[in-house]
């Protein structure tokens, strides 16, 4: 009987007790927000810190050191390269600076290496398009007035980054904007030649040819033989070759610590065979001749400064003609292999 | 309303017994009087169905529908054209006519009730002497309906939903029966604005208050309504982790939305019944109807508004507490809900219509204790009132929440 009464009891007060319960639930504010249109703050802003939203990077303190584009796992990000001759032009350009947010996976791999912080994840998560292409952030708006690399001042360690959100918030179209226009005939074509060295760029070979005959009169002297080497590399600082910056690098193999030629990532092929001209030069004492029949002509030691102007045209276009004529020797093999080709493996 | 007619027909100066176009005009007002009524439990019904989705969602901390319209108020208008535009799908293997037909002898149930139930002083389809036993009566359409829309389903789960709502239905059919009786007994008449007559305006001239067995029999008839109108704990017919959605599984569209019409329109019949029998329905405190009676002019019409508005106030809050149950409780067994129904609430309901009868008898020859008794129960109901809302503040407090009712709607 005691129990009979001590369930009846036990009935009345869950009862009494879930109730009150349910009813001051009623009369509380709900947790729901009620996203997206009536939310006191931007949802955006109301998510942690570290949140690996939408990628963005920050043209001005970009180094072009292609370091987040090697670690991209899934190659979201597309950077084309245009190297200058560091007088007339700057020394990098970038015409292309592309991330494919609808490939993105939001991995972070490629903010890791990134030597100034210009690439990051921003805390932008909005991305709902009409037009899958409407997702590909281009950081250089025209390629056609390619963006210069920055130049790492010595021994910074902080950058002037542009507040983090602001870029990649201009570039996120409207969900209902019209695609990009579909490619011409033309614009098709050209796409294809992506990678092949572009017109007006810089010539590895004969500027390593140059680099050689400086090197060979400063053979003896280390730091000066150290700066002529760094002037073979992309000048990035991005720390891929395994040393601090591109001081270390250059500076080892001056010391003869180094013998690799392939760590410069960011130089790429150009820098491997400039690097390589320079070491050749200096076991054998001399400037190695040019490649092709026609730059044959010009004589390589004596006028270093034609031979690395961009003006001969048959050392303009290396590449084109290269694969039908040329009589290839090993060394000048070296310098025909496009920029777009990944480095060999360390 | 035969009333009104006549008094119409004697103000345009014809005899209504000698008038030939009487008949008709009873037959016009009739049709009149249905479409509203019709259109009242539909309508009523409608916005039930939003007003429950708020309120289930405020209790879960959520917010509901509320794009569609002010509040979103309109869903339910929403959710009709497109319940109205949808496939109108028989299955291939079901009997297609009784199929076509179970949601109307629902809706004609559910309906039907409306002739009898009282609005206000005045507001009354058709006040008959027999009002609350006729409603008990055409209630019962429903199972048929229920049993039809089963059977004919030709499906396993339609099946078991409406043979369990028949056998629930049926079950407490009794103790809502027998609970009903009490107020009958109390005020000598099967007639709702009769009984609501019998009551007063003050809480202690209510029904409810009147004895211990009256006050039982009130929440024996919620329960019971509860249960008939498949209403959480007793929502076993549409158990859906059992049964997918009970006898309605088959159905699709205007006939499956007929089904959920019927269920939220119960929800204001069962609370304006128990309003009505128990809770003194629209009677103002301190104008006793004798006097309401004699009421003329603009005040008759203030008066007239007043009571409208008193009931659907006392019904609107008992529609609330069956969403609050529903939100509350979690479904019951089914040999617990048939225990509770034969083993307890039909004998309470039982010995309750006895205890009353006996009460009666008593208080005739003491009317004093009458009235102690009222005044008793009125202070016990009130005490219990005021510390389940403290109880509720304290719920509230304890968390560290704050009363907050009018933010993120």
């Amino acid at each position: 009987m005691g129990a009979y009464a001590k369930n009846v009891r036990d009935t009345a007060k869950s009862f009494w007790e879930g109730m009150s319960i349910t009813l001051s639930y009623m009369f509380r504010k709900p947790i729901t927000t009620q996203y997206p249109d009536r939310v006191g703050v931007p949802v955006r802003d109301t998510i942690p810190a570290r949140y690996r939203g939408f990628l963005e990077v920050d043209m001005d303190i970009c180094t072009a050191c292609l370091a987040c584009e090697r670690a991209c796992p899934i190659a979201v990000i597309n950077i084309d390269v245009v190297k200058g001759d560091g007088k007339t032009r700057p020394k990098l350009n970038m015409e292309r600076f592309d991330i494919d947010i609808g490939k993105c996976m939001y991995c972070g791999l490629c903010v890791e290496p990134c030597p100034t912080g210009a690439i990051q994840h921003t805390r932008e998560f909005e991305g709902a398009v009409m037009h899958f292409d409407n997702l590909t952030l281009r950081f250089v708006p025209d390629p056609t007035n390619p963006i210069p690399a920055y130049k790492v001042p010595k021994g910074s360690d902080a950058f002037p980054r542009r507040p983090l959100g602001e870029i990649t918030r201009k570039l996120i179209k409207a969900w209902d904007a019209p695609p990009p226009p579909f490619p011409s005939m033309e614009e098709a074509a050209k796409a294809k030649e992506h990678g092949a060295p572009k017109e007006g760029g810089l010539d590895p070979s004969a500027m390593g040819r140059q680099l050689a005959a400086k090197a060979l009169s400063v053979k003896e002297d280390k730091p000066k033989l150290q700066k002529v080497l760094e002037e073979a590399m992309a000048g990035t600082d991005c720390g891929d070759c395994g040393y601090p910056d591109c001081f270390g690098y250059s500076n080892a193999i001056a010391q003869g610590k180094d013998t690799a030629t392939d760590k410069c990532a960011p130089g790429g092929a150009d820098s491997k065979a400039m690097l390589e001209t320079i070491l050749v030069t200096l076991k054998t004492g001399a400037v190695p001749a040019p490649a092709t029949p026609a730059a044959g002509a010009v004589p390589a030691p004596a006028t270093p400064a034609a031979a690395a102007s961009p003006a001969p045209p048959a050392e303009a276009k290396p590449e084109a003609p290269a694969a039908p004529e040329a009589p290839a020797s090993p060394p000048p093999a070296q310098d025909e292999i496009p920029l777009g080709t990944k480095p060999p493996p360390k | 309303m035969q009333d009104f007619i006549d008094n119409l027909i004697r103000s345009w100066g014809h005899d209504p017994a000698a008038w030939p176009w009487t008949q008709f005009l009873y037959l016009a007002f009739m049709g009149a009087a249905a479409f509203i009524v019709v259109n009242f439990a539909a309508i009523s019904a409608g916005i039930f169905s939003w007003a429950e989705r708020r309120v289930a969602a405020r209790m879960q901390s959520r917010v509901g529908p509320n794009r569609v319209g002010p509040f979103g108020f309109l869903q339910w208008v929403a959710d009709a054209v497109k319940l109205l535009l949808k496939e109108d799908l028989v299955p291939a293997e079901a009997d297609a006519v009784l199929f076509r037909a179970a949601p109307y002898f629902m809706m004609v149930g559910f309906a039907c009730v409306f002739v009898c139930l009282p609005f206000s002083h005045k507001l009354i389809v058709a006040d008959l002497n027999i009002g609350i036993f006729y409603i008990l009566a055409v209630t019962a359409l429903i199972v048929v309906g229920i049993i039809m829309s089963g059977w004919s389903s030709n499906s396993k789960w339609s099946l078991f939903g409406a043979i369990r709502s028949a056998a629930q239905i049926i079950s407490y059919e009794i103790p809502a029966g027998m609970a009903l009786m009490i107020p009958v007994l109390l005020a000598g008449t099967l007639s709702t604005q009769g009984i609501i007559r019998a009551q007063g305006g003050w809480p202690w001239q209510w029904f409810i208050f009147d004895n211990p067995a009256a006050f039982a029999a009130f929440f024996i008839y919620f329960i019971s309504a509860l249960a008939e109108g498949n209403r959480t704990p007793f929502d076993l017919p549409e158990a859906e982790s059992e049964l997918v959605s009970g006898y309605n599984t088959e159905y699709s569209g205007m006939r499956f939305s007929y089904f959920f019409l019927v269920e939220w329109g119960n929800m204001w019949v069962m609370s304006a019944i128990a309003t009505t029998m128990f809770l003194g329905g629209w009677q103002l405190p301190g104008l006793s109807p004798a006097r309401f009676d004699a009421l003329t002019g603009g005040v008759a019409v203030i008066a007239e508004i007043a009571s409208l508005a008193l009931f659907a106030f006392k019904t609107l809050f008992f529609v609330f507490v069956v969403m609050w149950l529903r939100w509350t409780l979690p479904r019951i067994r089914v040999d617990q809900m048939m225990n509770m129904c034969w083993k307890y609430l039909v004998p309470a309901s039982f010995a309750g219509a006895l205890f009353v009868a006996a009460w009666m008898l008593l208080v005739h020859e003491a009317p004093w204790l009458g009235q102690a008794m009222r005044f008793a129960l009125t202070a016990i109901a009130a005490v219990t009132v005021a510390a389940f809302a403290l109880r509720t503040l304290k719920n509230l407090r304890d968390t560290g929440d704050k009363f907050d009712f009018t933010s993120n709607w």
